[in-house]
């Protein structure tokens, strides 16, 4: 296995895997969408809400509110020793927040307090909830860890995809040049013997076929290589993309030799 | 008040209603300003662009 990375920013990531089945990627993906688990808010306690939005509307708005998330420090709650919901799997936030009278104040996610100075809003300038004057949105909020294949707030990674590899051949070329117009991404150019991949652009093939098509004496050929894929992902916040992929890496460690136990007991 | 993620998929998308409201009032061509705010995926542009805000009009009667 093979990682060639391309693009690695806070929140996205681009990167090439090679010599590894579609089942791995696929398996990758997947992780990073339902198996990594972070902390999301769960529960609301509201002591007081006078906004328009309804209590559940408020509960949901704060719940998809990505929270950072220190993978090793919780336990998802399901895995947890206790029932009630402990210091090892929840965290505790507090909101309150009143517009005065005659103005006008938007509630944000950085106005939630947390216990634990790590845990707090990924992005701090979510709108939660537009206050007219007078009125008043307090409440605590309890998050828990938990997984995405449960709800999609406990998500950690967005659009994560993949693609292989596109191969392009060409032998035979008459330098017609109909390939090249045809191509609705600019991955091919006219050299001087025959048509050519234009450098570093072989990547954003699509793989539409369109060249074949064009090509009326067959010198082309478009196709897919089944053991490199093109990674694409992106993290909600509760986690960098470089550790989104570590952790999705460790779970899927974890999984394994958790099966390779219980076979070894059968 | 607009969705705080995309529907399909995932992304927290409600930081960008305040500046794409104020950046498109002020006459800048809403995929422009998508463009810069980093809104890259059609699941996410329909999410702001089909968005009518209501909650200043029902606020006052909660």
């Amino acid at each position: 296995m093979d990682i060639d990375i391309l693009e690695l920013s806070d929140r996205s990531a681009r990167f090439i895997l090679s010599d590894v089945d579609a089942a791995f990627a696929n398996g990758l993906r997947r992780t990073m969408l339902a198996d990594v688990p972070t902390l999301a808010i769960d529960e609301v306690n509201i002591y007081n809400n006078t906004s328009v939005l309804y209590d559940e509307q408020v509960a949901l708005r704060l719940a998809l509110v990505p929270l950072l998330t220190s993978f090793d420090e919780f336990t998802p709650h399901e895995e947890c020793s206790c029932e009630e919901g402990c210091p090892a799997c929840t965290i505790s936030l507090t909101l309150s927040v009143e517009a005065p009278m005659g103005e006008e104040k938007t509630v944000y996610s950085g106005d939630l307090v947390s216990a634990d100075p790590k845990v707090k809003a990924a992005d701090s300038n979510i709108p939660v909830v537009k206050l007219k004057g007078g009125q008043q949105l307090v409440l605590e909020a309890i998050a828990k860890m938990g997984y995405g294949h449960d709800h999609a707030k406990w998500q950690a990674g967005v659009a994560c995809g993949y693609k292989n590899v596109p191969v392009i051949n060409i032998e035979g070329c008459d330098l017609c040049e109909k390939c090249v117009e045809a191509c609705p991404r600019d991955i091919l150019a006219l050299g001087e013997e025959s048509a050519e991949v234009v450098d570093d652009r072989l990547l954003n093939c699509s793989l539409c076929k369109q060249c074949v098509e064009a090509c009326g004496i067959d010198a082309i050929s478009v196709s897919e290589n089944d053991t490199s894929f093109i990674f694409t992902l992106e993290s909600d916040g509760s986690y960098s993309a470089e550790e989104l992929i570590i952790n999705a890496v460790n779970t899927i460690r974890t999984k394994a030799s958790t099966l390779d136990n219980i076979l070894g007991e059968l | 008040m607009l969705p705080v993620r995309c529907f399909t998929c995932g992304k927290v998308i409600a930081n960008s209603w305040e500046d794409y409201k104020r950046r498109v009032e002020q006459g800048e061509a809403p995929a422009a300003v998508l463009d810069d705010l980093g809104v890259t995926r059609y699941c996410c542009r329909r999410m702001i662009l089909a968005h009518v805000e209501l909650v200043d009009v029902v606020a006052p009667y909660q």
